[in-house]
């Protein structure tokens, strides 16, 4: 009864004066929203014109298929892209598999247990490991160390250790967000915990998982401090322009830009420097839509879900 | 509508199941005390009882999945065909192969409604392509499902209606050949029409398995059911033929929960 007493004077409410100032505070939180994410975009196509127009006239097949020349004008950056996407290959087939068994041992395997805590704790702490240190401790290991000098397995060996711990985060929370009532539906029918985790999550988290490929790849792609005393800057001596050999120095696209204005001896280098910046953007770009395709592909092929 | 079984006592028929002290906690928290209860062979056992009472947690300890939850402890003996389910050297693995497992939210796997079905079988080491097709026929069929979707096997299983999806997972259990089906409010999350369909189901499927299913519903533990245990607080407080439960229960508690008193 006291409930009603309190409940009846509400409805006289309904008109009351203060749902009027609610609905415009409502109305101006949804525009800040609103603009708060546009300005992400608009400053996305600020910044890819701005590249474009500085850019856009560098660009040529031989700027991009050739080679760098020391002291004259007119050199390109073929080898340097072939070496982003070599090295780039060369970490995401150590990183991958590593990173993908050790989230899947975190997430599916490890319940609580003490040995999960090491290896988060472990994980956490490599992640806070500025690049640059990295770099060096791919120098002092692969570089000196094994005497390997400057190589592209080098610096992918390096940027393994750099972005195991993201990629790990990431397999562990596509796990995650496969439904808990998958694992039971499948444990009840019967089956063991590998073939549950082999053939219901894994591909429930397919998508997610290229997601965070594609994140990391682009991470890779623009990383220069921990590949200039890896895989070393310069593409020129003792190899040819496009070389497989893993135990070659291996300049990136990445390393050659930021090179390029603090050494680079020749008379264009502006030219070669706002070329190179366009064309790493329009790489990533063009890497994470295609990523992305294929991800949704993926997830279609192994669950049917649209 | 009353079938023939229900008129003969629990004690005359043969033993599928049989749970001895069951006790299961929950950390330190008891959520089972001492539950004994014997499920006859090739019948309807419902399991009914207020939100909280354990008749899930109960259910559950039945096909081992309590393994699957870290702080989980389960106590006492099951036995199925007079075999201890947690004896050290079973393999939880083979006996949820036997005991089957139907989920209160119907929980197909993201992919084709072939795929579903034919998931048990492929993991048990069929291979054959015809024989996979087979056993989808005969289980689709067995669900009462099949003239629903026998056009559209590839299409993926999330494309179906939640009664679809339901009876998907019933055939999906159906193609392991299991002889026991646990149900845990296998309607709930349903509507009527979808319902009826499940109970149907329910009375052919009592044919060649034995069922176990926790209902909320006292109407449906009525309709379909055979035997009808009640549980309360952690306790299974009496266990016996539906018709007697329901109009002759023994225990004070039992009468107030089936007459409304609680629950």
């Amino acid at each position: 009864m006291a409930q009603l007493a309190v409940a009846t004077p509400a409805v006289g409410r309904l008109r009351s004066s203060n749902a009027r100032s609610r609905r415009i505070v409502d109305r101006i939180a949804t525009a800040a929203l609103w603009i708060a994410s546009s300005l992400v975009v608009l400053l996305l196509l600020l910044f890819i014109g701005y590249e474009f127009v500085r850019g856009a006239s560098a660009i040529s097949w031989h700027f991009l298929t050739g080679s760098p020349t020391a002291g004259e004008a007119g050199g390109g950056i073929g080898p340097l892209i072939f070496n982003s996407f070599y090295i780039l290959i060369l970490t995401l087939l150590f990183t991958v598999p590593i990173s993908v068994c050790a989230g899947m041992f975190l997430q599916e395997y490890a319940v609580g247990g003490r040995f999960k805590a090491i290896v988060q704790f472990s994980a956490e702490s490599l992640a806070t490991v500025p690049s640059i240190v990295m770099g060096l401790f791919g120098l002092l290991v692969f570089v000196s160390a094994f005497h390997w000098h400057f190589t592209a397995i080098g610096g992918a060996l390096t940027l393994t250790l750099l972005n195991l711990p993201a990629m790990m985060r990431v397999t562990q929370e596509a796990l995650a967000g496969v439904p808990a009532t998958y694992r039971e539906a499948s444990m009840g029918l019967g089956a063991t915990k590998w073939q549950t985790v082999l053939k219901v999550i894994l591909p429930s988290a397919i998508g997610p998982l290229t997601t965070g490929v594609v994140l990391v790849s682009g991470r890779i792609f623009g990383e220069t401090a921990a590949l200039i005393y890896t895989a070393g800057a310069s593409v020129s001596y003792g190899r040819s322009a496009y070389d497989l050999n893993p135990f070659h120095t291996a300049e990136t696209l990445a390393v050659g830009l930021y090179q390029v204005h603090r050494e680079a001896l020749v008379p264009d280098v502006d030219r070669i420097a706002n070329g190179s910046a366009l064309v790493l953007l329009v790489m990533v770009l063009v890497f994470n839509v295609i990523a992305r395709v294929v991800g949704r592909q993926l997830t279609v092929r192994f669950t049917g879900k649209a | 509508m009353m079938t023939e079984s229900q008129s003969v006592p629990l004690e005359s028929l043969a033993n599928k199941m049989k749970i001895e002290d069951l006790n299961i906690f929950y950390g330190s928290f008891q959520a089972m005390k001492h539950a004994n209860l014997d499920v006859p062979d090739r019948h309807v056992m419902a399991l009914i009882g207020p939100s909280g009472c354990g008749k899930s947690t109960f259910l559950r300890a039945l096909n081992r999945m309590h393994d699957l939850t870290p702080g989980t402890r389960v106590e006492g003996k099951v036995t199925l065909d007079g075999i201890d389910i947690y004896a050290p050297t079973i393999d939880p693995v083979t006996v949820r192969h036997r005991i089957g497992m139907v989920f209160q939210r119907p929980n197909p796997f993201p992919k084709s409604i072939f795929e579903n079905v034919v998931y048990g079988p492929k993991i048990h080491g069929e291979t054959n392509g015809k024989r996979l097709a087979e056993i989808a026929e005969k289980s689709l069929r067995a669900a009462a499902l099949w003239d629903e979707v026998k056009d559209r096997l590839n299409r993926s299983a999330l494309d179906l209606s939640g009664g679809q999806q339901q009876r998907l997972c019933i055939a999906r259990v159906l193609a392991v050949e299991p002889e026991v089906i646990l149900m845990d409010e296998p309607a709930s999350a349903l509507d009527p029409i979808a319902t009826s369909k499940i109970e149907d189901l329910i009375g052919e499927l009592k044919k060649d398995y034995t069922v176990i299913i926790v209902t909320h519903s006292m109407q449906q533990a009525a309709r379909i059911s055979d035997f009808t245990s009640f549980f309360l607080l952690g306790e299974l407080i009496e266990v016996g033929t539906t018709s007697d439960i329901f109009t002759r229960p023994k225990d004070k508690r039992t009468e107030d929960y089936i007459t409304g008193r609680y629950g």
